[in-house]
């Protein structure tokens, strides 16, 4: 057996603790059984019960699993192990989420259970897949943001689970809001969705995409255990996610094009262009919130530029920097096929100075504020975004914070550069200036 | 077995190794030891493959722990000055877990816990906690997790520190064995009189660097202790003229360097009692270790 896993049934599926779930929550199902009309439903409890045990309390679970390791000092040791990384991924994704697994898989018959006998075996047993499914997401969702809040070293073990277990939730909500949008669909009629031009039932499509999801979380949780047990990552499995995304985005030009085209006389081909870059902008900043920017990488990797060791270079990239750099691509392609709408294609110009700066404002706020930095600069780009605009609003200046349809379109291309090469240089200046001497 | 080439680490900021070289002898106890900050910690986990350092390698047993951190950490054990325990699992799980975690199979992992047990004097207590131990056990049980895979290194950070005397003695009783059963072992600490009982030689860090650039010999090499019952003349001059290099010298004592083995030391030793030398003592000179230290990192009391 994965050592992992067992030292986890260990610790956390004892006979008693397991006695104990499986008997409250037959007794909880058996008073829904007698219990008059309207006052409980046994399948509306369970649901609510099976969302309780494998996301909320299982996210948890999942989230501790490493940040009890750092709490408790162990684990150095576990870093020392020879246990592989996916074993220790699946170890822990399943071990230390035992108990919620036990308490959830008890639901889940009081749940399927009226669905096979309205709709049949096949309904059931695909909602069965989507329920099961979105519990191991939202708990990988969970482990994969532990994983990652290791590298901030933010030392708040409360807030570091907090943050995962709304990491995990929100993920779940999104995974089943997806799935409950189909019954919305299909009342307005629509039963099929566009997507590189082909037409696809949306059931089909929809687990397809949300198996994908989890699959990408499974991935990314074996990423960063890699990385914390010492493997030299590289860059490729991020990248191959953004073409994932890249991909997946621009295959709705089918579905969105037509309603943009209405709207917009923007060339066809360029519908792909903005829906991918979109989306790797999106990654962008998630990444250059989420990664550690550790300023000595950042130092090293410059070093390694200097010195002329390019692939050294590109193996030590972080995440954003790849996602930055794609997404730079993307926007100067779409501001090329949008080159016959000059307005248009200058406030792709100027999104992309803008993203600029916000990087670096990331980054400064991880030099100069540690691991909270982070929110520090969230700060700033929400008083950037949302506060300073409206006090600009009235001398019509907004253009010099924030994209968009401006009517002084090159100003703000001029004002964005400016802002994110004044950034870019700051941040460099910083570097140099906090290189030890030797 | 350990060998370290230019070695850089940084924390923002900051430099905590800067350009270290170092290489530790196999089936030896290596005293690293240097005031708090010196580097000692981040030079251990550089070792144990934990940290990737800035610049420079090292390596062991052969290995570069930049390449191949995996197949490092399959032939060391780690024991971190804050070191946990999964202090709900008794101790035959905490060390049939180590013991599986290291790559041990099932079928082995029993007696590789067991052995383990045995090895550090836990063997009537496998069924307890090891929240229930007290601190000395508790010592024991993680030095025991660090082992049960019979690793060719093992590195100590601050093995001793919070121990009551008989755990300390019994920690130096087993760190002994351990070298005699031919591991290699690198223990940390800014106590030195905790060091003084089992160590080989003694690597200096301070403030990020190897005082006096190497590891120094505390035990063996040349170094003869001679002591008489009575003060008698013309000592020096008679270890002189039977070739021995006096270092230090009293009307009672001397410490000498001598070139050959066993055979010079037996005639040297016959020959002063042949003078009618009153030796009380003749044996191999262990240096102090404050001495040594305190005579490498200057500008210290």
């Amino acid at each position: 057996m994965n050592p992992e896993l067992q030292r986890n049934l260990w610790l956390e599926a004892s006979p008693f603790r397991l006695a104990l779930i499986a008997g409250l929550l037959l007794l909880v199902f058996a008073a829904g059984s007698v219990a008059p009309t309207g006052l409980m439903n046994t399948p509306r409890a369970a649901l609510g019960l099976y969302w309780f045990f494998a996301v909320l309390w299982g996210t948890r679970s999942a989230a501790l699993s490493v940040v009890v390791e750092i709490r408790e000092r162990t684990w150095d040791s576990q870093k020392l192990s020879s246990i592989g990384p996916w074993t220790m991924v699946w170890g822990k994704l399943l071990g230390a989420t035992a108990a919620n697994w036990f308490g959830a898989l008890v639901c889940l018959p009081f749940i399927l259970w009226p669905v096979w006998h309205d709709d049949g075996a096949g309904a059931a047993l695909l909602y069965g897949v989507i329920l099961l499914s979105l519990g191991v997401f939202a708990q990988a969702v969970a482990l994969l943001s532990s994983l990652v809040l290791i590298h901030r070293q933010t030392g708040n073990w409360r807030l570091d689970t907090f943050l995962c277990q709304v990491a995990g939730i929100g993920a779940a909500f999104a995974y089943y809001s997806l799935w409950s949008s189909i019954r919305a669909f299909r009342e307005s009629g629509t039963t099929t969705l566009a997507w590189w031009g082909h037409d696809f039932t949306l059931g089909s499509f929809h687990l397809v995409s949300l198996l994908l999801f989890l699959g990408w979380a499974l991935i990314g949780c074996w990423r960063a255990m890699r990385s914390e047990l010492r493997f030299a990552n590289g860059p490729y499995v991020w990248l191959a996610y953004l073409a994932y995304v890249v991909i997946y985005s621009a295959g709705f030009e089918s579905e969105i094009g037509a309603k943009l085209r209405g709207q917009f006389d923007v060339p066809a081909a360029s519908i792909p262009v903005a829906l991918a870059g979109i989306s790797l902008m999106a990654t962008a900043y998630g990444m250059a919130f989420l990664e550690s920017k550790d300023p000595v990488r950042l130092r090293w990797l410059g070093d390694q530029i200097r010195s002329g060791r390019w692939y050294s270079a590109f193996l030590a990239t972080e995440c954003w920097m790849l996602s930055y750099a794609a997404t730079l691509i993307a926007g100067l392609a779409l501001a090329a096929l949008w080159a016959g709408t000059p307005s248009a294609a200058l406030a792709v110009l100027a999104m992309l100075g803008f993203m600029t700066r916000d990087i670096c404002i990331f980054l400064l706020g991880r030099m100069f504020g540690g691991p909270k930095g982070d929110f520090g600069a969230l700060g700033i780009l929400a008083a950037l975004y949302l506060l300073l605009p409206t006090l600009l609003r009235h001398a019509h200046a907004t253009f010099l914070l924030i994209p968009g349809p401006h009517t002084d379109s090159l100003l703000s291309v001029m004002a964005a550069w400016a802002q994110g090469l004044g950034f870019c240089y700051w941040v460099a200046r910083v570097i140099r200036d906090r290189a030890p001497r030797s | 077995m350990i060998e370290i080439t230019d070695l850089v680490f940084d924390y923002p900021g900051h430099r905590a190794l800067h350009g270290v070289n170092l290489s530790i002898a196999a089936s030896a106890i290596t005293a690293l030891v240097g005031p708090n900050g010196a580097g000692k910690t981040t030079l251990l986990r550089l070792m144990a493959a934990l940290e990737t350092p800035y610049d420079g390698r090292v390596t062991i047993d052969g290995l570069d722990t930049r390449a191949a951190p995996r197949a490092i950490h399959e032939r060391l054990g780690y024991l971190p000055d804050f070191y946990g325990l999964y202090d709900a699992l008794s101790v035959r799980r905490c060390l049939f877990y180590a013991a599986r975690s290291h790559g041990i199979g099932p079928g082995e992992a029993k007696g590789a816990a067991e052995a383990a047990a045995a090895r550090v004097g836990l063997a009537d207590r496998m069924e307890q906690p090891a929240g229930a131990l007290s601190r000395g056990l508790r010592q024991r049980l993680a030095i025991a997790q660090a082992i049960v895979h019979r690793p060719k290194v093992l590195l100590l950070d601050e093995p001793a520190a919070g121990l009551d005397p008989q755990a300390r003695r019994d920690l130096s009783r087993l760190l002994l064995e351990l070298r005699d059963d031919g591991m290699t072992l690198v223990v940390s600490s800014h106590i030195l009189a905790e060091l003084e009982d089992y160590s080989d030689r003694m690597v200096i860090v301070d403030n990020g660097r190897i005082a006096g650039g190497e590891s120094i010999a505390l035990k063996g090499g040349n170094r003869l202790r001679v002591t008489l019952a009575q003060a008698k003349e013309g000592l020096a001059d008679f270890l002189k003229a039977h070739g021995a290099e006096v270092l230090e010298t009293g009307p009672d004592r001397a410490v000498v360097a001598l070139a050959g083995e066993a055979d010079a030391r037996a005639a040297l030793l016959a020959g002063l009692i042949a003078a009618g030398y009153p030796v009380s003592e003749f044996a191999q000179d262990t240096q102090a270790l404050e001495e040594v230290y305190f005579a490498r990192v200057r500008g210290r009391p």
